[in-house]
This record gives structure tokens, C-alpha cells and sequence, in this order.
């Protein structure tokens, strides 16, 4: 019997026209490991969302649902909030309470459990989670990856049958969201449990998959056994195209003799495929290295939040070229969202200065444009175009309108303009937030995580975006988690450790004298007998094939 | 801090507080009262060394001599007069009522500044929560909200700046920014509020009674001390009863050393306000014994 099956599932929101779900139908056995996956907008999280009945979107709502054969309408509440469990995207909000082991106990208490088994409980899973150092803190000084490990010990808590995940790894840095996927990989493999889970990044989890759903507008497009669907995939040169992990891209771009069994869907695999290539490296003219002038510069800054805190940044040195776009990446907690409020003059540092084109920076300029990890902080209206016109300058009015104008062309924000800024998705959120700091004309463009949450489409056009925004000279500075990312699009990165800049270089060199830190082709090329290179791009562009 | 008076059940230790603050109320001895406020120091030096007694030191020394020097001004009872201040007689009785007042005071304040470290918050929440389990969680929910609207406002503030705004002088422009920043913290918090609710109500949340998680078990120890200090209170009360713990200044003062009958109430008393330190000093005995056998 199915664990869960949807017949004919359709949903449409209120006062909309097109269906977020259009005849969906399948069925999920137990123990399978299931991956959606899609565009933003798809029905994804709808669909999701649909199957946890207690938080299922208001609308119209036809087709049927069932768990172990029975209508989930008709499954006592007590029963489905225990078994189907679900984590979500983000990992403060879902957290309710201040103490991480009240927030674990939170959901047993709910269902009226006994103080006796609750303490058995977690006992067991603290142990499986390795969570012991956190059970006596605040839930406030977590990290993000330790936020969302104790959410999924909080519902696991409840001792599920089916656990639901709607992109749980998007605010993570990578090696959190790698740690994260692991526990879910082994709660499936080591306890059968059955798992499905809304994914934008494909790399890591693909290994750990029984089964790959692609959705788009609302009806399934690809559903099968994840190899196979991958295949599908590539042969049909579209959008979806670009949801492939890069390894994967490589090895259909390349591979003379492609097996479904052979693609490569972890890094071993990967370098077992690339064994049996022989490239040899095409010449490419050197690219000649103007020496541009130098933007922005900082010295020994030290920047601590409290008289007695630890410093955050830490003796960091920094120079940024004009025109060029900087990527700085690092864990979570190395200080690298502080180093950009220092740069953008939101906080001044108890040592060392900050000079911005050769002058001292003392406070927020018009020059730095500053686009906030969270752009809703940005927001004050309620409209789109409210918002972009209230950032026009006083003192320019007719340039500003005109700029207003270019702007959205620029962004394609035209359909969006009516809308509240808090209704459109992740990728339209950060275009709007860059273009309402681009009004007041700066030369410089800080940038805290654009990508995060973003499905790998938002995150090419708006990468695109901004490398045409680079040639109209504007220096780019972002913050990053995505290596892959950093990789295609950055010109330097540095890298950041406890408060500093340790290494900065030109990207290809910063990656390939990494060697954890690194993108998947790096690590898939490294020490083999093909030239090494780190995105598809550089190995399209390198690479010729010998024919045997 | 596991150890001591603080490791006993949270209700042991309310007891206890609810006792004494009885007994410091009734007993208005100076012999009494000035042994309890000693006593008080000790505990308060060994539950966080006197640091927070240090902290609010000055403050609590100034409403000491308030007392002392505003009584006797106020009050001109008593027969033992001695000396004039504008025509009005200062009482020897009148003082002495100051000081008792003001020792008192004081103990009062050093108990509840120990109350603060032997009954946390969680011990607190813990004692309540089984008569008012909404408020509880209430109170639990705030606990995280509060600060974490204060963080966030601190962050919106700092991005508007850039937009510029933040520099306007004017009262009226500062308040309309600050309006801002109030509006823009509603809609973000409403929004991710709505994120809370769906997680709460994805475990289950108000599909039926809450269970409560019962951290503390009331122990063998837990109920010796609790009878003991029946049994000190109880005779506390009788000794009240019978006006031996208290100083009789008014209309002819009564002898202020102890005598006969009196002795007995007061190592009674004492022995009820001592119960911590006994605890903490039979806790660090043992200790020392573990450590030199082992």
C-alpha cells in the first residue's frame, strides 16, 4: 500500500485563475526518498503544503489525497500531526520557543505526552543528533544550521512516518546544508522513514534519492527514478537544463557514450567518469590584467558589538578594484555580514579605517548602494512602484524619473509594479531591492547573500543582471555561501576566517588552491589526468576533446 | 549550579522564602532582625559572592540611614528623650523603632536579591505553569519575541539609514522616521509571525491539552526540609503569639537583650533563616571529605 498518494490532486488559490496544481497524480511508497523540484511559482510548496493538512493553503481544492490508503480528510488530527512532519525553509521563524529543549519538547507536549517518555525521547535523539552542547541554550544564538538541526530533532521528536522538507537547506552555508542532508539521508536509509523534500540545490542530495518529480506550472512534468529523469532532462536543451548539478552538465556535454547507469552523481563517480577522457588543453590568448585603481580599502578594522564582546572583525585588511566584482565567501559567523556593514559605513569601526575612493568613510554615502540579506528590511510601501519612487533623490527629480524608467526595463519589473513588495518571489524581491538602491546612482554595490533561496534560473538572470551592470563600471562586492556562483560570475574572492580576510585572489586561483573549499568540478578535475578547471564554463572553454 | 540549596525542588525552595519573609515581617526584634540581616549577607556573599548586594550596596545603605534619621524626626513617642531638634524631642525609642525599620528593610532586599538566583526564571515558570498553564506559555513566547523585536528593529534602523533619511534633524522628521521603522517591523514581524503559527500548528498545537514536562521530583530531602521548616515556623508564629519575638517599645520599652523564654523562640527563628547556609556549608563539608578520600 502507498504511504501517500494524490489522485487527480488540483488546487487554485483564491482569486487567481491560473491553478497552482493542475491534475496531479502520484503515489509515494515507504522508505522512498523523493525530490521535488521546479521553478518558484511551480506548486511545489503548494503541493507540500497540501499534504500537512494543518497548514494547507486556503483555496479551491479538488482531487483527493490519501495516507496508507485512507482520505486524509478522514485521518483523526492527532494521528496526522504525529506522522507527517514537516520542516520549513526558514530556520529562525519555525523556532517558537526561547530554550533550545523547550523548543524540543514543544511538539510532544502538544499531543499531551508524559514527562517519562518525553525525557526517554529525547534522550535518544540528542544522542542520534550529537546535539548534547546545545540542549541548555538560547535559541537565539544558534546557528542557522544548528537551528534547523533542531528543528527536524523537534519534529523527528514525534516520531513521524513521513517527513516533508520545503527547501530546508536555502539559508544554510554549504557544509551546514551537506551536515543537514546527511541526518535526513541516514533517517531514511537507517529507519526507513519516508521522505519528501522541495530542493533547489541538486548536487548534494541527488546521491541520497530514490525518485526525482520535477514540476512546472502546476502539473508534473518528469517523475521517475533519479538517474533516469536526469537523462530526460538533458536532452531536451531548455531551462530545466540548468537544475542539473555541474558534474552532471559536464558529463553531458562531454561524454562520447552516455549511460544512464554512468551519470555522475556524486564526486567519486564523478572522477571514476573523467578517467576516461582524454583532453588536451586549448590555447587561450591571456586575457591581459589591467591594473584599475584601487576603490575601496580597508586596514586593520576591528569591529566588536559590545563593550566586552569578542571582536567580530579581527586586524581584516581588504582593497577593492574599481569596476571589478569581489565575492567574499566563508562560514557562517566569520563576520562576513558585519565586514559589509563596515563597508557600506552602516557600522564604524572601534580601530583601524575605511576609505572609499582615497577619502575616510564616516557614515552612509550615496556613493554605496547596500542591499540587506533580508531586502524586506528595505521596504516601507505598498506597492512596488511606490517603493522604486519614493528612492528617487529630491534634488534630481527628472533624472531620477528618467533612471526609474531605465531601471525597471532593465530589471523586467513592469508586470510587478502594482503588487505589495512582500508578494513576489525570492529572485523579484532582490531584483527590486537592488533597483531601489540603484536610484540614488552609487558607484558601488555591497550585496549580503543575493542568491540565497533562489532557484537556479533567478540565480543566472540575476548574475547576468549584474555582470551587465559590472560593464556600465560599477564595482560589485557580494557576500556568498554559493561556491558555484562565486565561481561563474565573481572576478577576485576572498575569503574570510575568524574576523579576517585570509586569502584573496583572482577566482580561478582562489578556487583551485582550495581544496575543501571548492566547487564540484574543481574537486572532480583536481589531481586527475584532464586539466584541472572549476565551472563548465572554463572547461567549455579549455577543454578539446581527442577522439579515440 | 547544581549543588547547595539551589538543587532542591523549586517548591522547597519557595517555601522557604515565603517562610522567612513571614517570619522577618513578624518579628520586630532588633536582636532578631539584626542577626537575620547578617545572616542574609553571608547568603548572599556565598550564592554569587556579594555582587549584587555590592551593586545596589549604595543604594541600600542610604534608605537604611533615611530611615534611622527620618523616623525619630517624625515619630516623638517614648519617655527616653534625648535632645531637642526644632524644639521637637528626639525619643531613644524612636530610633530604635528607625533601626528596626530599616533592618527590616534590609533583609527584605537581601532576601528577595537571593530569591533572584536560587528561583530562576525556568524555576519560576515551572512553579506556575501547573495553575496557569496559558500564561506560562505566554510568558515563555515573550520571552523569545521581546528581544527578538529589539534585534530586529536595530537591524531595520541600520539599513534605512543608508536610504538617507536618518539624518534629518527636525523632531517632526525623526518621528516619522522612527514611525517608519515601527511600520516596516510590524509588516516583517506579522508576516514571519504567520511562519511561527504554521510551525506551531504543524506540531500539533492546540489539537488537545498540553502536557507539562515536570523537571524537578520532590525528594526524600525535599519533604525532611519541608516539615522542618513547618515545624520552625509554626513555633515562630506561637512565640509571635505569645510576643516574644517582638521588642515592646511603645508605651514603656521593654528590656532589649533576650531573656529566659526568648532565647528559645530566637534559636528557633534563627535556625529557620540559617537553613540555607546550613545546606550550602553541609554541601562544601561534604565535598572536602570526598576530596580528601579520594
Amino acid at each position: 500500500m502507498a504511504m501517500l498518494e494524490t489522485k487527480q490532486l488540483s488546487f487554485t488559490y483564491p482569486d487567481q485563475k491560473q491553478p497552482a496544481l493542475d491534475n496531479v497524480s502520484l503515489s509515494v511508497e515507504p522508505g522512498e526518498f523523493v525530490i521535488l523540484c521546479g521553478q518558484s511559482g511551480s506548486g511545489k510548496s503548494t503541493l507540500l503544503r497540501l499534504i500537512k493538512r494543518e497548514i494547507a493553503p486556503h483555496g479551491k481544492k479538488e482531487g483527493d489525497l490519501f495516507y496508507k490508503g485512507q482520505p486524509l480528510e478522514k485521518t483523526p488530527p492527532l494521528k496526522v500531526s504525529k506522522k507527517i512532519g514537516f520542516v520549513f525553509q526558514d530556520p529562525e521563524n519555525q523556532i517558537v520557543m526561547d530554550q533550545v529543549f523547550d523548543e524540543l519538547i514543544f511538539g510532544m507536549q502538544n499531543i499531551g505526552m508524559e514527562t517519562d517518555e518525553m525525557r526517554k525521547r529525547i534522550a535518544e535523539i540528542t544522542h542520534f543528533f550529537g546535539i548534547h552542547h546545545l540542549l541548555k541554550k538560547e535559541t537565539h544564538v544558534l546557528s542557522g544550521g544548528q537551528m534547523q538541526m533542531i528543528n527536524l530533532a523537534s519534529i523527528l521528536l514525534m516520531e513521524p512516518e513521513i517527513l516533508l522538507l520545503d527547501e530546508p537547506t536555502a539559508h544554510l552555508d554549504p557544509i551546514a546544508a551537506k551536515d543537514f542532508l546527511h541526518i535526513v539521508g541516514r533517517m531514511n536509509r537507517e529507519f526507513g522513514m519516508t521522505v519528501i523534500m522541495v530542493e533547489h540545490r541538486l548536487e548534494d542530495v541527488l546521491s541520497f534519492a530514490d525518485r526525482l518529480i520535477v514540476l512546472e506550472e502546476g502539473r508534473i512534468l518528469k517523475d521517475g527514478p533519479v538517474r533516469q529523469v536526469i537523462n530526460q532532462l538533458s536532452d531536451e536543451k531548455n531551462h530545466t537544463f540548468s537544475y542539473l548539478p555541474a558534474p552532471v552538465q559536464l558529463y553531458f556535454h562531454y561524454s562520447t557514450n552516455k549511460q544512464v547507469e554512468e551519470i555522475p552523481l556524486t564526486i567519486r563517480e564523478g572522477k571514476k567518469w573523467v578517467q576516461q577522457l582524454n583532453v588536451r588543453l586549448r590555447e587561450i590568448p591571456k586575457k591581459s590584467v589591467s591594473r584599475k585603481q584601487t576603490i575601496y580599502s580597508l586596514e586593520n578594522v576591528d569591529f566588536r558589538y559590545e563593550k566586552r564582546g569578542d571582536n567580530i572583525l579581527k586586524a581584516c585588511h581588504l582593497s577593492v578594484q574599481e569596476g571589478e566584482w569581489l565575492a567574499i565567501v566563508g562560514a557562517n559567523g566569520t563576520g562576513k555580514s558585519t565586514l559589509l556593514k563596515v563597508m557600506a559605513g552602516i557600522l564604524r569601526p572601534q580601530r583601524g579605517w575605511v576609505k572609499v575612493n582615497g577619502k575616510m568613510l564616516r557614515g552612509t554615502i550615496p556613493e554605496i548602494g547596500y542591499v540587506p540579506q533580508n531586502p524586506k528590511l528595505l521596504f516601507s510601501s505598498d506597492t512596488i512602484y511606490e517603493e522604486l519612487s519614493n528612492q528617487i533623490p529630491i534634488n534630481n527629480r527628472d533624472k531620477g524619473r528618467k533612471k526609474l524608467t531605465e531601471l525597471i526595463t532593465f530589471f523586467n519589473l513592469e508586470s510587478l509594479l502594482n503588487r505589495h513588495p512582500y508578494d513576489i518571489s525570492g529572485g523579484e524581491m532582490q531584483k527590486v531591492a537592488i533597483a531601489s538602491v540603484l536610484l540614488s546612482s552609487p558607484k558601488i554595490l555591497l550585496l549580503d547573500e543575493p542568491t540565497r533561496g533562489l532557484d537556479p534560473t533567478a540565480k543566472r538572470e540575476l548574475g547576468t543582471l549584474l555582470k551587465k551592470l559590472q560593464e556600465q563600471n560599477m564595482t560589485i562586492v557580494t557576500i556568498t555561501h554559493d561556491i558555484e556562483y562565486a565561481a561563474s560570475f565573481a572576478d577576485r574572492c576572498a575569503m574570510m576566517f575568524q574576523g579576517a580576510i585570509t586569502v584573496q585572489s583572482p577566482t580561478e586561483e582562489f578556487f583551485k588552491g582550495n581544496h575543501f573549499y571548492t566547487t564540484m568540478i574543481n574537486r572532480m578535475t583536481r589531481g586527475s589526468n584532464v586539466p584541472e578547471v572549476i565551472t563548465v564554463e572554463e572547461a567549455k572553454e579549455k577543454w578539446d576533446l581527442e577522439e579515440e | 549550579m547544581d549543588y547547595g540549596f539551589r538543587n532542591y525542588h523549586p517548591l522547597t525552595n519557595f517555601i522557604y522564602y515565603i517562610f522567612t519573609f513571614l517570619l522577618i515581617m513578624l518579628s520586630q526584634h532588633p536582636f532578631f532582625l539584626f542577626f537575620t540581616a547578617i545572616f542574609m549577607i553571608f547568603l548572599n556573599y556565598l550564592l554569587d559572592r556579594g555582587r549584587q548586594l555590592r551593586r545596589w550596596g549604595k543604594f541600600v545603605i542610604t534608605l537604611i540611614f533615611l530611615f534611622i534619621i527620618i523616623t525619630p524626626l517624625i515619630n516623638h513617642r517614648g519617655s527616653i528623650i534625648l535632645f531637642y531638634v526644632l524644639d521637637k524631642p528626639i525619643t531613644f525609642e524612636a530610633i530604635l523603632q528607625g533601626v528596626i525599620n530599616a533592618l527590616t528593610l534590609f533583609s527584605v532586599v537581601a532576601l528577595f536579591f537571593t530569591f533572584s538566583f536560587v528561583i530562576n526564571g525556568e524555576k519560576l515558570l515551572f512553579l506556575f505553569s501547573k495553575y496557569f498553564p496559558n500564561w506560562a506559555l505566554l510568558t515563555m513566547l515573550s520571552v523569545r519575541f521581546v528581544p527578538l523585536f529589539k534585534r530586529r528593529l536595530e537591524e531595520i534602523r541600520r539599513v534605512q539609514q543608508t536610504k538617507g533619511d536618518a539624518h534629518e534633524r527636525s523632531i517632526k522628521r525623526r518621528l516619522k522616521h522612527g514611525l517608519l521603522l515601527i511600520q516596516i517591523l510590524l509588516t516583517w514581524s506579522l508576516e514571519d509571525g504567520i511562519q511561527t503559527a504554521d510551525s506551531m500548528a504543524a506540531r500539533g498545537y492546540g489539537l488537545r491539552k498540553r502536557s507539562r514536562y515536570i523537571r524537578y521530583k520532590i525528594e526524600k530531602k525535599d519533604m525532611v526540609l519541608i516539615i522542618l521548616m513547618s515545624y520552625f515556623t509554626g513555633i515562630s508564629i506561637w512565640g509571635w503569639f505569645l510576643g516574644d519575638n517582638i521588642l515592646t517599645i511603645f508605651p514603656i520599652l521593654e528590656p532589649y537583650f533576650l531573656q529566659g523564654r526568648e532565647w528559645f523562640f530566637f534559636t528557633n527563628f534563627i535556625f529557620l533563616i540559617g537553613l540555607p547556609l546550613l545546606i550550602e556549608g553541609k554541601d562544601a563539608f561534604k565535598w572536602l571529605c570526598w576530596k580528601r578520600n579520594n
